[in-house]
Order: C-alpha cells, then sequence, then structure tokens
C-alpha cells in the first residue's frame, strides 16, 4: 500500500466518511423520533402495506366510534322498549281489578293509572340519544309522536282522542233514545225484521247472525257477505208463524261490534210472571208474543248500546285515531252519518310526527360495523307492535264515564274487559318483544364485529409499529459501531495526512 | 573546448534544473487546484563538441486520455443521477411524512372516517361539519400536492436555463481557448496550462450535458453531443433556452413549437449555420440538463398524471350515475332505448354487441364531445382494454348525434334512431333486425350536477366550480391539473345538510342515510379502472381498485422510484469518485513525488554548482600558473 494519494483531493476517503457520517445522522434521527422515515420512499417496498394498515385502523376507529354510539342508542332503545311493555302490563293490570269508583273527571283509578301509563310511554317513544329521535324512522332530528296532552285532548284547532271517542259514540248509538246503536226494528204481524240504517255504515251494531228455537219459527239471518250500495241495508228476521212459541223456546240475535268483538242477545219466551230478565211474555196469540218480543228486544239493544257499545265504540274511536291518517266520522249530524273519512292535520292531532313509510321500520337506520357487516336499527313508533300498545293505553285513559250515567258500570266493565284482552299479547301479531329481539340480534352483531375489530387492530397496530418505527436497541448499538468506524476513519485519515515526506525532509 | 565546455554544460545543467524546480513549485501550489495535472519538463541531451550539454524541450502534462474520457462521461451520468435523485427526494417532501396528517391517505381516510361517522348519525350537524371539513382538507391536499409538483416543474425549467447559460460559457471557453492553442506547439508550459483549463470547461460541459470530444490537429478539441451535433470546434455553437415563467399541469412541452408552451433548448450553429432543437431530436441524453428535462417532460408529468388520476375518480365516483336502458323493439329489431338528455361533455354511452356471425362481442363507449377538433378519440380515453371508443358531438342534438353514429356503424348491422318527434333525447340502439347481430345491453353513465334531484349521487367534489364530467376538448382532457383545481361543491359547503337531504320533494329525513351511505361505499369499497399514463398498469391490463389502493400504488412507486433514483445516484457517485481517484493517481500531484524530485534536483544543482565551482578554481589555478 502506498500513501500516494493523500491529499485534500482522497475523494474516495472524504467521501465515505462524509457517508459515514450521514448515516449517523439518519440513525440519531431514527433514535430521537422513534421513526424509521419521514417519507415514503424511507419505508421502502412496505410502505404500500403499512399505506393499508393505516387505512385499516383508521377504518377500525371508526367502526369503533360506530360501535360505541350504536351500543348506547340501543341500550336506550331497549330501555324505551321495556318502559312501554311495563306501561301496558300496569294498565293491563288495572284494568283486570279495577274497581269501578268514578272521580271527579269521571275515570276509575285504573284509568287515572293508564293516564300515567300513556304520558310515560310517549315520553319514553320521545327519548333523545344524543339529539337523536330513536323512534322516528329516518326523521331522526323529529320528535315521534304528539304531546300526550295533545293526543288526548287535541288542541285548539286539531281534535284530540276524546273528541274522536265522543263523535263515534254518537255515530255508533245513533240519535234514538234510548239508542238503537243504528238498528231499525219493524213488526209485520208475526215478524219481526231488524235492519242496519245504511248500507255499508262502519256505525253502530252489525246484524251478523240470528237462531231461533221458538217453536213453528222461521229466522232469516243477515245476508252474507254484507250487502254494499246500491243494495239495501242488511236485515234479518224471524217470523213466528202462527203457532205461539213455548215457554223457555229461545232466540238469539248475535251483533259485531265496532271494535270487532262480538255481543249476542237471547230472549226466552216465558209465561211467568213476573216476566224473568231476558225474556218476553207468550202473548194470546202468535202475533201479541211478537210485539212481545220486540219491545223486549228494543229493551236489549237499548241496554246493549248502551252498555258494551259505548265501550266498543271507544276502542274503534281509539283506532280510528291511531290509524293514519286518522278517520274521523264523515257527516254531520253524527249521529246519522254513514261514513268515516280521513281527518286532516288541520283539523285532527297526527299522534305520529316521525317519519312514515311501508318499509320495514329497521331499515331506516342502517351502519356498517364493519366493511360488509350492516347494522339495522331504526325503529318508528307507529309499529304495529307500538301502536297497538299505545291505543289501547290511550283509550283507557281517555273515556270518562258520568257518575251519574246508570249505565255507567255496564259501559266501565265492558272497557276493561276490552282493555285487557287487547294489551296481552296477540298470536301472529308484532310484539315490542319482537322489536326487542331485532334489536338484540343487532347487538349481538355489533359484539362479534367489536370484538374481531379489537384483535385485528391491533394485529395491525403492531405490524404498522414494525414497519414504521424503530428498534432503539438495533439503531443504538448501529450507532455504536458507526461511532467507532466514523471514529477509526477520522484518526486513520489524520495519521495519513500526517504521514508526509514533507514532515522529513530537512528544513534548510 | 576543455574548461568552458565544462563550463557551459554546467550551466545547461543548472538552466535545466531550474526549469525543472520551477514546475516542481507550480506543482506543489496547484497541488489543490481542480483541473490540474502535473506538469514534467522533457529534456534533451546537445551535443556540443565532446560533450552533451542538457536542454528543456518542453513541459509534459502527465495526463492518461483513457481514464479522462471515462470520467467524462461518468461526470455526465453522475449529474444526470444527482438531479433525478434529488428532484425525486424533493417530491418525497411534497406527498409528506406518511406517519403524519399531512398526506393524501391521511385526509383520504379523514374523510371516509368522517363519513362512516355521518352514517351513525346522519342528523347530527357536528357529523355534517367533519365530513365537509374532511372533504375540504382532502381538495387541499390534492391542490398543494398539485402546486408541489408543478413547484419542482418550474424548478426544472429554471434550473435547464442556468445550465444552458453555463453550456454556453464552457463552449465559448474552449473555442476561445480552441483559438489561442492555435499558434502554439502545445508543449510549453503556458500552452499545458491552456490544456488544463479547457479540459475543465469540458468537465463542466459534461456535468451539464453528455458530450463527445475528438481531439484534432494542432492541440484543437471538436465537442460533440452524442448524437453527432458539433458544439464547439473553431467557433463555439449557442444554445438559448426560452423558459416559462408560469408552469401548470396544462403547459407542456411539444415538439410542435406552436403547440409547446414551456421551453425548448435551441442550438444556434455559428456564421448563420441553422438551428437544432436539442431537444425534439432527443440530443441531450445525460447530464444535469437532460435530469432536469427528464423531470419536467415525464417524471413530473407522470406524477401530476397519478393525483390527477385521484382527483378524477375520486369526483366520478361520487357523482356517476349509470343507467340501464330500457328494452325496445321496432318492428324485427330490438334492441335498447337510452336517454341521453343528461349526458354532458365526457359522459358516456356503453353498449355491447355480438356479431353472430363470429359469435365476437363488441363493447363500444361512446363518448359526448363538444369540440370537434378533439375527435377522434384514442382508444385510450376510457381505462377499460376492452372497449373501442368512439367519440360523438352531441352539440347538434340527438338527432344528429344518432346520425353520426350511424355513420360511424354502417358496417356492423348496428343501427341508432332518434325516435321523432324532436327534439328528443331517447337514442334507440337497435339490431338490424335479420338477426346477424345482438345487441347485449347498453347503459347511460351521467354525471349527476344538483344536488337535491333524487339520487344518491351528488357532486361532491367540483372542477373549479363546475361539476366534473371528465369533458375533452381540443386543447386536452378535463382530468389534466383537476387535483390543482379540485374543490368541495361550494352549495354543499354552505348546506351540508345536502349530505343526506338528496330530495326536497318530499324531503329527505335527516335520519335518512343513503347517501351518506353511497358515497361511504364508492370510497371505501368501489373499484375503478386507471389510466396507464399514472404509470401504474400498462393499456392491456390497467390498475383496477378502490381509491385507497391506487393511492397505495403510487405513493409507494413513486417512493420506490426516490429510493432507486437516491440507489443509483450513491453508485454513480462511487464509480465516479473512484475514475477520479485513478485519474488523480497517475496525472494529479504527490506532494512526496515532488518532494523526492525536490531532492534530486536540489543535489543535481548542488552537483553542477560545483564543477563549476571547480572549473572557476581550475581557470584560477590555471590564470595563476601562466
Amino acid at each position: 500500500m502506498t500513501i500516494d494519494g493523500v491529499s485534500g483531493r482522497t475523494n474516495y476517503l472524504g467521501s465515505s466518511i462524509l457517508n459515514l457520517k450521514s448515516q449517523l445522522d439518519t440513525l440519531t434521527q431514527q433514535l430521537s423520533s422513534g421513526k424509521k422515515a419521514n417519507t415514503y420512499a424511507g419505508l421502502g417496498i412496505q410502505s404500500s402495506f403499512a399505506t393499508g394498515l393505516r387505512s385499516q385502523l383508521s377504518m377500525l376507529s371508526s367502526y369503533s366510534d360506530t360501535a360505541t354510539m350504536l351500543n348506547t342508542r340501543i341500550g336506550v332503545v331497549n330501555l324505551s322498549l321495556q318502559g312501554l311493555i311495563d306501561a301496558g302490563s300496569e294498565t293491563k293490570t288495572a284494568a283486570t281489578g279495577s274497581a269501578l269508583t268514578l272521580n271527579e273527571q269521571g275515570q276509575t283509578p285504573g284509568q287515572q293509572t293508564a293516564n300515567a301509563s300513556f304520558s310515560q310511554a310517549i315520553a319514553l317513544l320521545n327519548t333523545e340519544s344524543g339529539g337523536r329521535y330513536l323512534f322516528s324512522g329516518r326523521a331522526t332530528d323529529t320528535p315521534s309522536t304528539a304531546s300526550a296532552d295533545a293526543i288526548l285532548n287535541g288542541t285548539t284547532t286539531q281534535a284530540g282522542l276524546r273528541q274522536l271517542i265522543s263523535e263515534r259514540k254518537t255515530a255508533d248509538l245513533g240519535t234514538n233514545t234510548p239508542p238503537t246503536g243504528r238498528l231499525v226494528t219493524v213488526q209485520t204481524g208475526t215478524a219481526i225484521s231488524l235492519s242496519e240504517d245504511a248500507t255499508g255504515s262502519p256505525f253502530g251494531l252489525k246484524l251478523s247472525a240470528i237462531s231461533s228455537s221458538l217453536t213453528g219459527s222461521t229466522v232469516t239471518p243477515p245476508p252474507t257477505p254484507a250487502p254494499v250500495a246500491p243494495d239495501p241495508p242488511s236485515t234479518e228476521s224471524v217470523d213466528l208463524g202462527t203457532i205461539n212459541p213455548k215457554d223457555g223456546d229461545k232466540v238469539q240475535f248475535t251483533f259485531a261490534l265496532p271494535d270487532g268483538t262480538s255481543e249476542s242477545i237471547v230472549l226466552t219466551a216465558s209465561s211467568q210472571t213476573p216476566l224473568p230478565a231476558a225474556s218476553f211474555a207468550i202473548g194470546a196469540d202468535s202475533t201479541a208474543t211478537a210485539t212481545n218480543l220486540k219491545g223486549a228486544l228494543d229493551a236489549a239493544i237499548g241496554n246493549l248500546a248502551n252498555g258494551p257499545l259505548v265501550a266498543a265504540s271507544a276502542v274503534a274511536a281509539s283506532n280510528n285515531f291511531f290509524d293514519d291518517p286518522p278517520q274521523r266520522v264523515g257527516t254531520t249530524p253524527l249521529g246519522s252519518a254513514t261514513t268515516l273519512v280521513a281527518g286532516t292535520p288541520a283539523n285532527t292531532v297526527s299522534w305520529y310526527t316521525g317519519e312514515k313509510g311501508a318499509d320495514p321500520a329497521r331499515g331506516t337506520a342502517v351502519v356498517n360495523v364493519d366493511q360488509s357487516i350492516p347494522v339495522q336499527y331504526g325503529a318508528r313508533a307507529d309499529e304495529d307492535a307500538i301502536r297497538t300498545q299505545l291505543q289501547n293505553i290511550a283509550v283507557y285513559a281517555a273515556v270518562t264515564t258520568s257518575p251519574s250515567d246508570p249505565n255507567a258500570n255496564a259501559q266501565l266493565t265492558a272497557l276493561n274487559q276490552r282493555v285487557e284482552a287487547n294489551l296481552a299479547v296477540q298470536p301472529g301479531a308484532q310484539s315490542i318483544q319482537n322489536i326487542q329481539s331485532d334489536f338484540a340480534g343487532a347487538q349481538a352483531a355489533i359484539k362479534s364485529a367489536t370484538d374481531r375489530q379489537t384483535q385485528t387492530s391491533s394485529v395491525a397496530q403492531t405490524m404498522l409499529d414494525s414497519i414504521e418505527g424503530v428498534d432503539d436497541n438495533e439503531v443504538a448499538t448501529q450507532i455504536l459501531a458507526l461511532q467507532t468506524s466514523l471514529q477509526a476513519s477520522y484518526q486513520t485519515t489524520a495519521t495519513l495526512f500526517q504521514t508526509s515526506l514533507l514532515k522529513y525532509l530537512p528544513v534548510a | 573546448m576543455g574548461l568552458s565546455q565544462a563550463l557551459s554544460t554546467a550551466i545547461s545543467g543548472l538552466r535545466a534544473n531550474q526549469a525543472a524546480l520551477a514546475l516542481v513549485s507550480s506543482n506543489v501550489a496547484n497541488a489543490e487546484t481542480p483541473g490540474y495535472t502535473r506538469k514534467s519538463v522533457t529534456q534533451v541531451q546537445t551535443v556540443s563538441g565532446d560533450s552533451a550539454n542538457v536542454r528543456v524541450t518542453g513541459v509534459n502534462r502527465e495526463l492518461d486520455t483513457y481514464i479522462q474520457k471515462q470520467v467524462l462521461t461518468e461526470t455526465s451520468g453522475a449529474a444526470y443521477a444527482d438531479v433525478r435523485a434529488a428532484a425525486l427526494q424533493r417530491l418525497q417532501g411534497v406527498y409528506g411524512d406518511p406517519t403524519t396528517s399531512g398526506t393524501l391517505e391521511s385526509s383520504y381516510n379523514d374523510l371516509t372516517s368522517a363519513f362512516q361517522a355521518l352514517s351513525t348519525s346522519p342528523d347530527s350537524a357536528a357529523a355534517r361539519t367533519t365530513v365537509m371539513n374532511a372533504a375540504q382538507s382532502l381538495a387541499a391536499q390534492l391542490n398543494s400536492t398539485s402546486q408541489g409538483i408543478q413547484a419542482l416543474r418550474a424548478d426544472a425549467e429554471n434550473s435547464i436555463n442556468d445550465g444552458v447559460n453555463s453550456a454556453n460559457v464552457a463552449l465559448q471557453q474552449i473555442a476561445s481557448i480552441n483559438t489561442k492553442l492555435l499558434g502554439t506547439s502545445g508543449n510549453d508550459a503556458a500552452s499545458a496550462t491552456l490544456l488544463d483549463q479547457r479540459d475543465q470547461y469540458v468537465t463542466q460541459l459534461s456535468q451539464l450535458m453528455d458530450v463527445r470530444v475528438v481531439a484534432g490537429d494542432n492541440n484543437q478539441i471538436n465537442v460533440f453531443t452524442n448524437s453527432g451535433v458539433q458544439l464547439v470546434g473553431s467557433e463555439a455553437a449557442t444554445l438559448s433556452f426560452n423558459p416559462q415563467g408560469t408552469v401548470t399541469p396544462n403547459t407542456q412541452w411539444s415538439a410542435d413549437p406552436s403547440k409547446s408552451n414551456l421551453g425548448s433548448i435551441t442550438l444556434t450553429f455559428p456564421h448563420g449555420g441553422g438551428t437544432v432543437d436539442l431537444v425534439a431530436t432527443g440530443a441531450i441524453r445525460s447530464g444535469a440538463i437532460a435530469g432536469y428535462l427528464d423531470m419536467r417532460d415525464n417524471t413530473l408529468v407522470q406524477a401530476q398524471a397519478q393525483v390527477d388520476q385521484f382527483a378524477a375518480s375520486l369526483s366520478s365516483a361520487l357523482s356517476n350515475k349509470t343507467t340501464a336502458g330500457s328494452s325496445v323493439s321496432t318492428g324485427a329489431q330490438t334492441g335498447f332505448s337510452l336517454d341521453t338528455s343528461d349526458l354532458q361533455n365526457g359522459n358516456t354511452i356503453n353498449f355491447s354487441y355480438t356479431d353472430t356471425a363470429t359469435n365476437t362481442t363488441h363493447n363500444i363507449s361512446i363518448v359526448r364531445v363538444d369540440d370537434p377538433t378533439a375527435l377522434p378519440l384514442k382508444n385510450t380515453f376510457t381505462a377499460d382494454p376492452n372497449d373501442e371508443v368512439i367519440g360523438i358531438d352531441f352539440s347538434g342534438g340527438a338527432a344528429s348525434a344518432a346520425a353520426q353514429l350511424n355513420a360511424a356503424f354502417a358496417s356492423t348491422g348496428v343501427q341508432f334512431v332518434n325516435p321523432s318527434p324532436a327534439p328528443n333525447s331517447t337514442i334507440q340502439i337497435l339490431n338490424n333486425g335479420s338477426g346477424a347481430t345482438t345487441i347485449n345491453s347498453a347503459s347511460v353513465t351521467t354525471t349527476v350536477t344538483g344536488l337535491t334531484g333524487g339520487d344518491a349521487q351528488m357532486p361532491m367534489f367540483t372542477d373549479n366550480g363546475v361539476p366534473y364530467t371528465g369533458a375533452v376538448t381540443g386543447a386536452g382532457s378535463e382530468q389534466v391539473g383537476l387535483a390543482g383545481r379540485i374543490s368541495v361543491n361550494s352549495a354543499l359547503v354552505s348546506d351540508p345538510s345536502r349530505l343526506i337531504v338528496f330530495n326536497t320533494s318530499p324531503t329527505t329525513p335527516s335520519g335518512d342515510t343513503t347517501r351518506a351511505n353511497f358515497l361511504l361505499s364508492q370510497l371505501t369499497s368501489g373499484t375503478y379502472s386507471y389510466s396507464p399514463s399514472t404509470g401504474l398498469g400498462s393499456t392491456s391490463t390497467p390498475f383496477k381498485g378502490t381509491l385507497l389502493t391506487y393511492v397505495q400504488q403510487f405513493t409507494t412507486a413513486q417512493g420506490q422510484a426516490a429510493s432507486a433514483a437516491q440507489q443509483l445516484a450513491d453508485g454513480q457517485d462511487v464509480v465516479l469518485s473512484t475514475l477520479q481517484n485513478k485519474l488523480n493517481q497517475t496525472s494529479g500531484v504527490n506532494i512526496d513525488d515532488e518532494m523526492a524530485h525536490l531532492l534530486a534536483l536540489q543535489n543535481a544543482y548542488s552537483a553542477n554548482a560545483r564543477v563549476m565551482s571547480t572549473v572557476n578554481s581550475m581557470f584560477t589555478s590555471l590564470l595563476q600558473s601562466v
């Protein structure tokens, strides 16, 4: 080896030292920042992988936020649904065991419970979770329902449930005193015919069947299916014929009530005195007996109309009110109306104020909790189960009965029965429990996605750190090695520069 | 004869020693002067009577011309590689630090996260604003990336100008030294210095561009470009460059001067010898100037194309709506009916038909073009490799378009009908009823321009305020430079509720996630084809993937290019410094050598002087004895 070339132009040695120095700078930077590089180029071939991982982590973090948000919302929805179930069962219990004592507002203690339950149910349906109404379908910025007070009592311009119940009561009972439930009884000789007052009218009692064990009588059942206009109204009759019925012979009239229930009037021929209840006196001949039968029938219809029909009318009115659009008695005078017409937002309270639609309510809020795992968690207050619950609590809460009404007890008993039956779970219909199980399914999907994402996230983070980050020990070791190498180079260079013939030449 | 002869010989020895000493001192003094080659004396003996005098006949440059040539070549290569490596490193700076938030991918990830949050809470004003902010920051990121790339191009343009100026100086100096050397022998000290200087200028020139040096007679050199154009002979040609102050994605160099809006390097031969465009002829292949040209016209143009493609795919992904045609038949003819009323400049009609005789399926993309000078379109207008692209001028309405289409498809058995009454924007694509062709499908892809037209699609991003449709004009494609102009739809900025509300009659409820979910899925899972002009994929198999994988691909490709360029530059530097080292070993000054030489000269000088003093004493003795 020669020492030739040791001068300022020792490029190779010089550039090697510079190279070492710049490596040292890079390593120092890595050590202080903890990162391998600050450019894509510095990450090398793995930069693409790192980009993918960062995007994945970013998405996972968003999914995690979504899952947290969803769990909160579904939690709130579940609480509300549980509250609705409780409100329903409280009302049902109240209706079952209620005393029939009326307070000054004309309501039983059970109805007062129902009032509280109804307000509670409406409040639950309007619960917000982070400014979001959960039972309004897609209209999450709108409360789901009108206020409990507006629903029951209406506003200054719009009718509420109580007004609809009262209107329908008039329409169902008719204008006669005692009420005839919109039926007309006519006696023609030995025959008594019973007709509805108008074809296709939804109001009053509807003829459904007639049967007779009266000796020698013939019955004409009402036409099935029910006639449609312009045919004459439905009619049925019983003709006693020429033979007088015997003691104990019976005739039964069955009526359909507006709420879909049916009631029967059974009248028994009797020669006893005084005449027992639900009986008619056997007269001198069959014509006289027919006259007695008509009298008994009219009285029985009057009782039916003043009792169960009032309750059934209220239940039907509640059903009409909770329809979309609400159905109101069509024409005035109310007592002779024969049609239901749709109420307008101007004249009737719309109880449901959220988004309406024929599509499944769950689909009104859809969000992905993973790349391809959508979770549906929308709900609408007008879903069948919730609506049925509300409608029945509402009618129980809305009906008021005058303590002076002699038929008060009959009406209240009929109402209690109906509310109790309607609040029981109806087979085949959607129940609130069904909605709850939908949400439980969504929660399970969220949980399994979250569990998986937590694992994926930790694996991805570890991988990303291994690509982007540096091992402090490794870097420190490299720095030491470089330092040694650099010092050696400096030393060697210095020695080489000193080893020049110049130093050994005589000065003079 | 005799003593005086010895004296004269000694004097000649002293002279030679002095000349050699002068060179030693000049060698030592210039040991660190770049381009200095070690000089040595050429001395010969001259016979005068019985003795031999010594005479210095000239000065020798210790130069290995073979290595010098190699150094020249590698100097160009190293300069080229250094320029590229430096520019690509700066480009890496434009893309940002991948581990921080100032990158395209992080802005993009922020946008998808914001959409996910919006999809979770569509009614939340905060979630909507977050989406708008994320979208604006993505647009701003694209703008600044585009600006960064164009700033690099502008720098390249300026650097070319500086390079051309330096090259001119070198060329003139070489020519001037050539002239000076013409009258000299070339082996005296003065001409050796001139030769050194000239070599130094050649080296300077070779840093700028690759040159070939051919030695002529009388110490002349001729410098040529590697393509054979003479730069310097006895006179220098002049390079000129017309730098452009404004460099944008749309300003591009073209071999056609009327279309070029960036500078080109022109070589003007002396004495009206004409001009040559060195860029158009590809004469400069290496050196710093070639490096800058490559950056300006290729590498950075491609980098811009990459972000433009991203901006375009991003805009179209959110705003483009494809509607399938409805089946229609007229007599025996069957096909599809398409509504072209929403078709805009750059939008496409796609249909496929099968030639039943050969059972060949053709996929056709009909592009609406409003500027006839843009026609005909190339097949590469769409990234789809399997389609045949035809541009149709729709400015005359559907009837005129149908007529143009019928002319274009006259031999195929496909017919286009614009049913009356006019004006009717419907176009029916029918077979001719003979069964020779079957129309398989037809659809029309349009850009949704309104925010509340009832479509989940919306123009979230706009090109300077107008919806991006991919329009093509005679001046070029709308896509070029889109990244620099992209902005968030101002109507959306002023009313972020439109992120949810896609219909005003009836008004979309605020919890409706239809639009948010659609946009999110377009961003995260929609796959698109990307033009091969981005450097990814090829014309026959274009790169296809989600927007994110595309970002992944091009950032990695750029990163790889930067590291590769750096490695190449490092390697080139090693080669160059090795060669320079070698050159220095043969032609550089070695102080040890010079010192040893100095000792020898000193001794020789003393010896000569001793001879003289001896002769002197002998003369004295002689004179005293007389």
